[in-house]
């Protein structure tokens, strides 16, 4: 489904991503996590474009990322993100937030929009809310309208970068609680989280990253409980 | 001291007709201001230098140097030059619409640059194209963040367009020296004529209230 390849990201003189090898396969959930500025969130957002690659190649279900003759846009629509700062657009309802890109981006009538839309909200357990405004909701609400909103464009991925780190803590669980019900849905999905309960749970594979590389990559359990690098072993004994 | 009134009531009307056209030379000032100051905005946001060169000296030059330079310039030489004549109102509605372009040009750029960078890349993450984050997800919230420098600039605009008087545009300042050459007196039409520039200005200001209420969408 996703395949990178020698992936290497700089800004100016900073090389942030240095040589990125990852196979991801269909309906698989990956969990990316490292300590911060080890470039998990550079990885990410270069799979959907946010960030220009450097050199190497990503391809998504065939289709090169770095091909010029590739449509960013219809790319993008087909990846979907949730971004820590969730993001919403204040100046829409969260019904308007979900249809905007249905209709703008997919072309659907107004109509099909609002149906999708609800139903989405209905998913995410957010119907009633549909006509408030981002600015009333409570941070794990902005964050489910805003997996609703990505799953509006029906992608075939779905990327998270951080998407609890913003939450308070009680809030944390029930927007886990939609990525897992996705999750169980098939969505094939690539997670940079601090959530280790959630990587064990959910994740068919760990990858631990560090100073721009992929230092090690595992099913969750044998990563937890047997890591073989020493930096693995360092980043884990201080947040489990 | 003596206050006569007859001056004022004789003139009336030409303040009136004067108002007329000074709120037409600021409307058109303030309409074309925005037109223009937002396509500026967007030159001056070009990630290319050289696009991005000629609207910053743009706003460098109209910022930079007097309105009644501007208009005097525009007046006697840009002008006549260009369109072969020109009348004072012509001259002052051209000279305002490009002198606020540059300061609405800055109003508009400040306010795209003050929305989150989030709000570009989760728009773009959903397959929008520029064109469509631009208008429906930043110029919005651009706008409305603009409303209170903008009414600002249109209150400033409206006071300038005074500067029309010195090319015998028949505004309202025009028709307060006409009333004050003709009695040899100051008081009356100078009162007058700040008096009706504080009653339009204002009036501005409490519709401009009343709009950045209407956009206060919560």
């Amino acid at each position: 489904m996703i395949s990178v390849k020698h992936l290497k990201k700089s800004f100016g003189d900073l090389e942030v991503l240095k040589d990125i090898n990852v196979d991801i396969g269909q309906k698989e959930v990956v969990v990316v996590i490292g300590p911060s500025g080890s470039g998990k969130s550079t990885f990410l957002r270069c799979l959907n474009l946010i960030e220009s690659i450097t050199n190497g190649t990503v391809s998504i279900d065939g289709v090169e990322l770095t091909d010029k003759k590739v449509d960013i846009n219809k790319l993008r629509a087909e990846v979907g993100m949730v971004f820590q700062q969730f993001n919403l657009f204040p100046h829409k309802t969260v019904l308007e937030n979900i249809t905007l890109p249905i209709v703008t981006v997919k072309k659907e009538s107004k109509q099909d929009a609002e149906k999708k839309a609800k139903d989405l909200l209905q998913k995410v357990g957010l119907l009633d809310k549909a006509d408030a405004y981002p600015e009333s909701l409570s941070g794990g609400q902005k964050q489910r309208v805003a997996i609703a909103r990505a799953l509006g464009m029906e992608p075939k991925v779905m990327l998270f970068d951080e998407p609890t780190s913003a939450l308070d803590p009680e809030m944390v669980g029930e927007v886990l609680g939609v990525m897992k019900q996705l999750a169980e849905e098939g969505m094939t999905m690539v997670v940079v989280t601090h959530e280790m309960g959630f990587a064990k749970e959910v994740g068919d594979c760990v990858i631990f990253m560090d100073e721009g590389y992929v230092v090690e990559e595992k099913e969750p359990k044998q990563l937890f409980e047997n890591p073989q690098h020493e930096r693995t072993k360092a980043f884990l004994s201080k947040i489990l | 001291m003596d206050f006569r009134f007859d001056i004022i009531v004789e003139y009336f009307p030409f303040f009136m007709e004067g108002m007329g056209l000074t709120i037409l030379m600021s409307v058109v000032g303030v309409l074309m201001g925005c037109i223009l100051g937002f396509f500026i905005a967007l030159g001056k946001m070009s990630p290319i230098l050289i696009v991005r060169l000629p609207f910053i000296w743009y706003i460098n030059f109209l910022r930079g140097t007097p309105l009644l330079v501007q208009l005097f310039l525009f007046h006697y030489a840009v002008l006549p030059t260009l369109l072969g004549s020109t009348t004072p109102v012509i001259s002052v509605m051209v000279t305002l619409s490009l002198n606020s372009s540059a300061y609405v040009a800055e109003i508009f750029r400040a306010g795209l640059q003050s929305i989150d960078k989030g709000q570009a890349e989760a728009a773009h993450s959903l397959g929008m194209n520029k064109f469509q984050v631009m208008r429906h997800v930043l110029l919005p919230q651009a706008f409305k963040r603009s409303i209170p420098p903008l009414g600002n600039e249109f209150i400033v605009l409206l006071k300038d367009s005074s500067l029309g008087a010195m090319i015998a545009a028949q505004e309202l300042l025009y028709w307060g020296r006409a009333a004050s050459g003709q009695y040899l007196r100051v008081w009356e039409p100078y009162l007058m004529v700040a008096l009706v520039y504080l009653v339009l200005t204002l009036s501005l200001t409490y519709l401009l209230n009343y709009l950045e209420r209407r956009f206060d969408v919560k």
